[in-house]
């Protein structure tokens, strides 16, 4: 897959958060500032890349903002179960937003909500200021399961978006195929998605909803189906896309690893009811490269951390 | 170059019926019953109903009228299955309606439709309609009911209404399903068009063959059987054909050698 390696300087100034590393607060309403050279940006080891120096930055301005949202399901036991209780979220454009948490804490009915698809028991998510009633194409999903369109190649896929949007067909194939070979699937474009992996699947999936140019992507535990090793390489590759273009991603995860690798921010949810936890600052620098990070103890701290608040919960909740 | 068990497989088929053939014609050459022709002379009474004009234009009409049963019923069938699959209180209209009719034989209703439209061909091509409709209608519903909720999404997601999701997403997640149904259908079809044409006797293939029984020409009898099975034979390679082709994205990718050569 090729990606620039060598990602514009301008990305590591744009992560300018506060470093409010593990505060405990609830309401994830972090106004970035200018930030002052803490140390914290890139002094690459690499003198080839060049970084370019921290200047003042506007601050970010909310593009979804999530309000008291609660979810209740009815079981088949007709019984209420909380899913998501009083949730409030405000998130930046052009952020990496990670919601990490246990299976069934509702994180996944959080971005079905912003995603239009799930209408939330009580609160209300809004878009742009605008309440989200429905999905529509300045949300792109995409799912876990990779949900692709069987009877399309894998051009027919990605171009679905744009000729629905009513983009001319010559365009939309030469978008689509720019796109395929961005997410490193040149030669497959008449493939059948039978055909694929599932990392190729996934990328196809990223591919189509790219395609259409939502302003958020709502990103539903893409990799949980992958293996390990295809999995780093999608995380790798996302992040190259991303570092591109920067649009507002909402990622949805229960690795810590993964979530703390990606993200500008990690929203971590406990379970039963679906509650948000910590709102915690990633502070690394950008571009990310694997390699680089994992040997970076403050990357570690960030997953050590994060870890032991969840055991601390857990512990806590079979105390109660 | 053929390998000599690809050559048996391919050959298989015709060998099958040659074997019944020959199995036919000696038990009727032991049992010796009037009633139970050899096979070579069921065959040889075959040239004589197709030379025949008017043997043929019953056939054509017998044809034409399951033709359009099987269309109109298919054109009715799928989006009314593809409907009551997506939603709740349609299925929840039909599916008791259904249920009713479902284990009711088709030619059981005919002495009833006969009364009401004759014994014409709105009689047999709305009983070839009834048998034709209900697996359509069901699988199409099973097919609806299967689609991945996440697919629909995604085309939320770019824009399209319900009504461009049914047609759009559903209609061609649910299309492998739809032409099983499909294909139940036409046999059906075929079974309903000789049934209705036994109660209402006035023309078509059955028709034929039951004027046949009623003079004892057993030969033409069975030379009738094999028609109508050459007919559903054609039929059915012909569907599985198309069929084959609309859905060549959801078939298993390679074809698994059967054999362990």
């Amino acid at each position: 897959m090729k990606a620039p390696q060598n990602g514009r300087g301008s990305n590591d100034v744009s992560h300018g958060c506060e470093n409010r590393r593990l505060s405990g607060r609830l309401l994830a309403k972090s106004v970035p500032y200018a930030k002052a050279s803490d140390g914290m940006t890139v002094v690459s080891a690499r003198p080839s890349e060049w970084v370019r120096p921290v200047t003042s930055k506007e601050p970010a301005s909310a593009i979804i903002e999530i309000d008291r949202v609660s979810q209740v399901f009815q079981t088949s036991a007709r019984r209420d179960h909380v899913a998501l209780s009083d949730i409030s979220l405000t998130i930046e454009e052009r952020a990496f937003v990670s919601i990490l948490g246990p299976s069934g804490c509702g994180k996944s009915t959080l971005l079905y909500i912003v995603g239009g698809f799930v209408t939330p028991t009580s609160g209300a998510a809004k878009m742009k200021g605008q309440a989200i009633t429905g999905p529509g194409p300045d949300r792109g999903p995409v799912f876990q399961e990779f949900a692709l369109f069987p009877w399309k190649t894998v051009l027919g896929n990605v171009m679905y978006g744009p000729r629905q949007q009513g983009v001319r067909a010559t365009e939309a194939e030469a978008q689509s195929l720019a796109l395929i070979e961005m997410v490193g699937l040149k030669g497959y474009e008449n493939f059948y998605p039978k055909e694929l992996s599932g990392g190729m699947k996934q990328r196809v999936a990223l591919a189509r909803t790219l395609a259409y140019h939502p302003e958020v992507l709502l990103m539903d535990e893409p990799f949980g189906a992958l293996d390990a090793h295809t999995r780093t390489r999608l995380q790798n590759d996302l992040l190259n896309i991303w570092e591109r273009d920067r649009k507002t991603v909402l990622f949805v995860t229960h690795s810590v690893d993964e979530a703390v690798f990606l993200s500008d921010k990690v929203v971590m949810m406990s379970k039963s009811p679906g509650r948000i936890r910590e709102v915690i600052d990633i502070d690394l620098p950008r571009p990310r490269r694997r390699s680089e990070l994992l040997l970076d103890p403050r990357y570690q701290k960030y997953v050590v951390d994060i870890e032991r608040m969840f055991d601390e919960s857990d512990e806590a909740g079979i105390a109660s | 170059m053929i390998s000599p068990a690809a050559l048996i497989r391919r050959a298989a088929p015709v060998l099958a019926c040659i074997g019944l053939l020959v199995v036919w014609q000696v038990a009727s050459l032991v049992l010796k019953n009037d009633s139970f022709p050899t096979a070579v002379e069921a065959i040889r009474a075959i040239p004589d109903i197709l030379g025949d004009k008017e043997a043929l234009l019953n056939i054509l009409a017998s044809l034409r009228r399951m033709a359009l049963g099987f269309c109109v019923a298919v054109l009715i069938a799928i989006p009314l299955g593809l409907l009551m699959g997506r939603s709740r209180s349609v299925a929840a209209f039909f599916n008791p309606l259904l249920m009713v009719i479902y284990p009711v034989p088709k030619a059981a209703l005919m002495p009833i439709i006969m009364l009401w439209l004759g014994v014409g061909d709105i009689t047999k091509t709305l009983v070839i309609f009834l048998g034709v409709s209900l697996p359509v209608i069901y699988h199409s519903f099973e097919g609806a009911k299967a689609v991945e909720e996440k697919m629909l999404w995604s085309g939320a997601a770019m824009g399209l209404s319900p009504a461009q999701r049914l047609v759009r997403i559903v209609l061609p997640a649910a299309l492998p399903e739809i032409l099983t149904g499909c294909r139940t259908g036409l046999v059906l079809a075929l079974i309903t068009m000789i049934t209705s044409e036994m109660i209402a006797r006035q023309s078509g293939a059955g028709n034929i063959l039951f004027n046949a029984l009623d003079m004892g020409q057993y030969d033409t009898v069975f030379a009738m059987i094999i028609i109508v099975g050459a007919m559903g034979i054609f039929l059915d390679t012909i569907f599985e054909r198309v069929r084959a082709r609309l859905v060549r994205w959801s078939e298993p990718q390679f074809d698994l050698p059967l054999s362990f050569s």
